[in-house]
């Protein structure tokens, strides 16, 4: 009886494996460009990056009807990313969007080894594993002005607390990270110097936690720094962001006055606690989503900036605060359209460098 | 006649062995009902059927001449049927209340209510003459009493009939004459007992009639009143049995075996031998009588290297060897029968050939630069099944676990004496086998003292001891009561010093 | 006849692993037959996605063999992981700042990882041996004590221009890639570990079936009392155990450090280690099985994506099947084992 099953089943099985064989190529490409995704090692939910990314494709897929489709590598190491690209270009993908720096030295290879496909690269350049920067023909590699949106958010929110101490925390000691720091203190040093605010910034409250996804440290060095009396913390530190967003609604939910200021995409609705009220004052915004809807559209009208490195900032309107911050007052939101302006106008500047900062 | 079980017609097929074939049982109301046979002849089988535990091949089971179908125990529960089984089924740190209710807690609401229960223990335990204490732990009372706990299980479930398997195999032979009392007790409440054994003294005992069961077959029931002893035990073997053991005179040879003054730690870390010396000598048997508990085995794991020693020495050939390791006295002609065969004697999972080479593996022609001669192994095994009638479904590929526990021991037996050791230390190396393979493993060890080799035999049977001994050591306490020649003494005298008078002055 | 049998039940075991995932797919509203059929022409359609299926099986061979050999003896080595670390730090460090012959430089790397993976698991083994501690919860321990290790002297050490997360990039001549099989493979990343994983499943054959050291860490696994009652030394052969087993993880951790990936990555345990659990039951803890159920876990891994890319069937669900197709195989064992009890059963009712 089991034995007659198990026959009858693997025989199914071989039968499919040959009748798989003879039939020949997968469905004939569609005539309109089909674009994929590689996720990095976070989910696709993760408010950030993978996500932001995936909407600006996603966005582009129902505007102009094309074909979308992320994959989710394995691991995280270059041959799980490559093996993914490879999954998409043999299924008619070619044209594919991969977030983070991790993907620099897998776009460097795919790049010459799928020469018929597109590649935009976010966030990160291709190079061969010694950082020296090849943007193949048909790669547009794609960076942001990550301190000028630090810059925004720090005088936004200077300006909405007044007096105080504020804080930051990172995720890894990373460029980005980094330049989100240094920006954000210029901004919250511009708004004592010229905006009359009366806002600290300590050493000890400027924290790299070193990972991307311990939420329980971020929690607790959250807690501690709201204990030393930091009244507002900048994070941009991805799931260890997420710990210190908990702490400041558990905060916030017993009373008590915390503010996180968000980061790479608007966090708004993340630090939602009673209502709509959200610990979220501001977020520190780079227009991933933008810069991936970008370029699908520069492809379909023929102008994909291939061999090129983009830089998103102010000017460009690739950086900066959420068009709506409930937290923000109408008269805050005002003076800081007209700081953006100025950085727009190039009267400002912020510099990408650490410098005399912290950090 | 009314019966009260009937198994008709039972076969039950094992790969490569037909564990029962056409066997017939009947049970009469009110009886003891013996079950008699070899190891391996198919009672723990049969009785396994009965209790639902297998599926017979054929034939139909009747319970107040009623046919049944029993596919699990419960349904052997439910028909008033149940087992003591050899090895008991007991919690250790449970009561013995806890014990006789798993399985059917008496609950008030979600919480346990053991005090009726007890009660109605206390009030079984009375009836039945059981003595038992429905309090105390299992791990506090002796193997006797835990027996009885499982006698009461079966009681407080109702049975009607009452299976024994090998009762007696872990009793001392005062705890045997209470248990025969309480089979009587129970018989004389109406129950019905079957009792499976190969002891022939307690069926002469107490039984009413008996079925004899050879390789799977029935060979007749009789009444157990109307046949000696010896006819049935020919029944069982299915020839003569001979039970004196042929001895020539001869005289012993030189010490092999000296310890001197070893004092040797339980594993609890009490004192279990004090300054024990006792000499074995080539040429003879010397056996170690004791009551179990006293020493004996801490003995034995001394002279084998596998407990260590605190003081004293052990000299093996004139060599002392009081710290040497296992493998190295074993090379050096040492040999050991363990007491528990399948706790140390075999590895269960092995085929029977590589069970052979357990000690040897590493000699040549069984292996060579490390690596193992397959030839030589199966050439070796067969010869040990040949020479020591090691019956098994396979021969030398047969897995260890699938041998009858009298085979694994003839197994266990032939390659301790295929080592030619100068010194055979055998503990209990008959315990729970049936007649033939006593007398042949009896045989065996006599032909090794008859070839000039010493034999220190450790056992509980007083009866072994004094029939194949040339010289009978007595321990107790760890301490030795003194040396006998069997001629000199008798049973009460032995039973003496067991219980630690010393005898009046001991020879040697 | 008992070897046909654990093939048989091996069989069956995946055929009930693909039933339970086709039943998955087609919950999740896709075709089961659409989406195997990609599945293994994802894992197998050509040369290139063939060397990446052997690429993917020869980590799980090594962690494979490393806890069924740790089985044969009776432990439970569910520390495969942070050998595997510790042999791929040790492997890293050597590639990344030793110079010569790559002829000297790769059998050295692949001693000095072993022999660091061998220790990591020793001391487990020691602790068994010594201190009767539970070696699943010591390897668990030495888990993390790996896991942090390598999260401190990566950045410490060995970290590039500028990220703080990775090693810096293995010199080619250190690297198990080699051009020739590269190109055989048509661009696949498969490495020279093969070959070491073959002559590993071949090695630890020969040793559990031929040689004494075999027959004695098998007595120990079976029954530890007869073995010592045989002269067998226990917790020599403890130790021995868990060091042979570590040092298959720690060959995993090389090849897959310098061979599958091009650096070492700090913050991720290689969830190898516990899918060689999974491999090693499916294999029936016999070398050759391993090797078998390596391959097919193999095919699952690279074939996914391609199957996620075909259909309709989302990511997150193309991990979820896969993980219960590897889950049923795995256990399958235990249920080809009731099945064959129910019938049995029937047959006699019947």
């Amino acid at each position: 009886m089991k034995s007659k099953i198990s026959i009858l089943l693997v025989g199914l099985m071989v039968v499919l494996a040959i009748a798989g064989c003879a039939k020949k190529e997968a469905p004939a490409a569609a005539p309109s460009l089909k674009v994929g995704m590689v996720t990095d090692a976070g989910t696709i939910d993760d408010k950030s990056f993978n996500q932001g990314t995936w909407e600006g494709v996603v966005r582009a897929g129902t505007e102009f009807k094309l074909d979308t489709k992320y994959l989710k590598p394995s691991g995280t190491t270059e041959a799980d990313y490559l093996k993914e690209i490879g999954n998409l270009y043999d299924a008619g993908y070619k044209f594919v969007v991969t977030p983070g720096f991790k993907f620099e030295t897998t776009i460097f290879q795919a790049q010459t080894k799928y020469a018929d496909a597109k590649f935009v690269l976010i966030d990160g350049s291709p190079h061969a594993g010694d950082w020296k920067s090849v943007v193949g023909p048909n790669t547009v590699s794609i960076f942001f002005a990550e301190h000028e949106s630090g810059f925004v958010a720090g005088v936004a929110a200077a300006l909405q607390i007044k007096t105080g101490s504020f804080g930051f925390i990172g995720g890894m000691e990373i460029p980005p990270v980094q330049k989100f720091n240094w920006g954000f203190q210029q901004g919250v040093d511009y708004a004592n110097k010229n905006l009359g605010t009366k806002i600290t910034m300590k050493a000890e409250n400027v924290i790299y936690q070193g990972s991307f996804d311990n939420v329980a440290a971020g929690q607790q060095i959250a807690a501690s720094m709201y204990d030393k009396g930091v009244s507002v913390i900048f994070a941009a530190a991805g799931g260890v962001g997420v710990g210190a967003i908990n702490e400041a609604k558990a905060r916030a939910t017993a009373g008590k006055t915390a503010w996180i200021v968000g980061v790479d995409v608007d966090q708004y609705a993340e630090g939602i606690y009673s209502g709509d009220k959200s610990i979220i004052l501001t977020s520190a915004m780079k227009g991933i989503d933008v810069a991936a809807f970008d370029m699908i559209k520069a492809e379909l009208g023929g102008t994909f900036p291939g061999g090129k490195t983009l830089i998103f900032d102010a000017k460009n309107n690739g950086v900066g605060i959420p068009a709506k911050n409930p937290n923000l007052s109408p008269e805050v939101q005002a003076k800081v359209a007209e700081v953006f302006k100025l950085l727009q106008a190039g009267t400002i500047a912020v510099k990408a460098e650490q410098g005399t900062l912290i950090k | 006649m009314e019966y009260i079980v009937e198994m008709l017609g039972i076969t039950k097929d094992f790969p490569g062995i037909r564990a029962n074939d056409d066997i017939t049982v009947r049970l009469r109301k009110g009886e003891i009902h013996a079950l008699l046979g070899e190891n391996g002849a198919g009672k723990s089988t049969l009785m396994s059927i009965l209790f639902g535990l297998y599926r017979p091949d054929s034939g139909i089971i009747k319970v107040r001449g009623k046919e049944v179908s029993i596919h699990n125990p419960n349904v052997a529960n439910a028909l008033g049927i149940g087992m003591v089984h050899q090895h008991f089924k007991l919690v250790h740190n449970f009561t013995v209340t806890e014990n006789i209710i798993l399985g059917m807690e008496p609950t008030a609401g979600p919480m346990l209510q053991t005090r009726d229960a007890a009660k109605r223990i206390k009030a079984l335990s009375e009836q039945y003459g059981l003595n038992v204490d429905p309090d105390a732990k299992i791990e506090d009372i002796s193997v006797g009493m835990q027996q009885r706990v499982e006698i009461i299980k079966m009681l407080y479930r109702d049975a009607e009939v009452l299976i024994f398997d090998e009762p007696t195999a872990v009793l001392t032979p005062q705890e045997i004459d209470d248990l025969m009392q309480i089979m009587r007790n129970l018989l004389k409440e109406g129950k019905s007992i079957l009792l499976i054994t190969h002891k022939l003294k307690e069926i002469k005992a107490i039984a009413d009639r008996c079925t004899v069961i050879r390789r799977g077959k029935v060979v007749d029931t009789v009444d157990v009143a109307d046949v000696a002893e010896s006819r049935m035990a020919e029944m069982m073997v299915g020839r003569t049995v001979n039970f004196k053991v042929d001895k020539r005179e001869q005289e012993r040879g030189e010490a092999v075996l000296s310890i001197r003054n070893l004092n040797v730690l339980s594993s609890r870390k009490t004192q279990a031998l004090k300054n024990f010396s006792l000499d074995v000598h080539r040429g003879e048997i010397l056996g170690l009588a004791g009551v179990d508990g006293n020493g004996q085995t801490e003995l034995v794991e001394a002279l084998t290297g596998l407990r260590k020693v605190e003081s004293g020495s052990i000299l093996f050939k004139g060599r002392d060897i009081t710290h040497d390791d296992i493998h190295s006295r074993v090379m050096a002609g040492m040999a050991h029968i363990p007491e528990d065969r399948q706790k140390r004697g075999l590895v269960l999972d092995y085929s029977m050939e590589d069970n052979f080479i357990l000690e040897i593996y590493g000699l040549p022609p069984y292996s060579r630069k490390g690596f193992l001669n397959r030839k030589a192994i199966r050439d070796h095994a067969e010869k040990l099944i040949q020479d020591f009638d090691v019956r098994s479904g396979q021969g030398a590929l047969s897995v260890g676990r699938t041998l009858s526990g009298g085979n694994q021991q003839k197994a266990i037996v032939g390659r301790e004496i295929d080592h030619d050791p100068d010194l055979l230390l055998a503990v209990q190396p008959t315990r729970g086998l049936d007649v033939g393979s006593i007398e042949y493993i009896h045989k065996r060890l006599v032909e090794q003292r008859n070839n000039g080799k010493a034999v220190l035999l450790v056992s509980l049977e007083l009866d072994e001891i004094l029939d194949l001994s040339d010289r009978i050591a007595v321990i107790s306490h760890g301490e030795l009561t003194g040396v006998k020649l069997p001629k000199e003494t008798n049973e009460s005298e032995i039973g003496l010093m067991m219980a630690g008078i010393a005898g009046a002055g001991g020879m040697e | 006849m008992n070897r046909y049998k654990s093939l048989f039940t091996a069989l069956a075991a995946v055929v009930l692993g693909l039933l339970a995932g086709a039943v998955f797919m087609a919950l999740s509203g896709s075709n089961p037959v659409a989406g195997f059929y990609y599945l293994f022409r994802g894992g197998l359609m050509n040369l290139e996605r063939i060397g990446n299926t052997l690429a993917s099986a020869t980590t799980l061979i090594f962690t494979g063999l490393a806890v069924a050999f740790s089985f044969k003896t009776g432990l439970f080595n569910i520390g495969a992981s942070g050998q595997m670390l510790m042999g791929g730090l040790t492997a890293t460090a050597i590639g990344l700042s030793v110079q010569m012959p790559r002829i000297v430089l790769l059998p050295l790397i692949v001693l000095a990882a072993a022999s660091a993976g061998a220790l990591w698991a020793a001391i487990p083994g020691f602790l068994k041996a010594r201190f009767n501690v539970h070696e699943v919860v010591a390897t668990i321990m030495m888990n993390w004590i790996a896991y942090w290790t390598v999260y401190y002297t990566i950045p410490a050490y060995f970290k590039g221009t500028f990220l703080e997360t990775e090693s810096r990039r293995i010199p080619a001549l250190a690297s198990f890639r080699a051009e020739w099989l590269t190109n055989i493979f048509r661009g696949s990343y498969i490495n020279m570990g093969i070959f070491l994983a073959a002559a590993a499943v071949v090695v630890i054959a020969i040793i559990l079936d031929k040689t004494t050291l075999g027959f004695e860490l098998k007595a120990v696994g079976f029954n530890r009392h007869a073995a010592e009652y045989a002269g067998i030394h226990v917790p020599k052969n403890i130790v021995l155990s868990m060091s042979i087993s570590g040092f298959l993880a720690g060959l995993a951790g090389a090849t897959y450090y310098l061979g599958y990936a091009v650096n070492m990555q700090i913050g991720v345990v290689p969830s190898a280690g516990i899918d060689g659990i999974a491999v090693a039951l499916l294999g029936a803890n016999s070398p050759w099985g391993v090797a078998a159920s390596s391959v097919f876990f193999g095919i699952l891994h690279s074939g996914k994506g391609f199957m996620n890319a075909m259909t309709k069937v989302p990511p997150e669900i193309g991990d979820t099947i896969i993980a219960i197709i590897i889950y049923f195989a795995a256990t399958g064992v235990l249920f080809t084992r009731l099945w064959e009890r129910l019938t049995r059963k029937r047959s006699k009712e019947a």
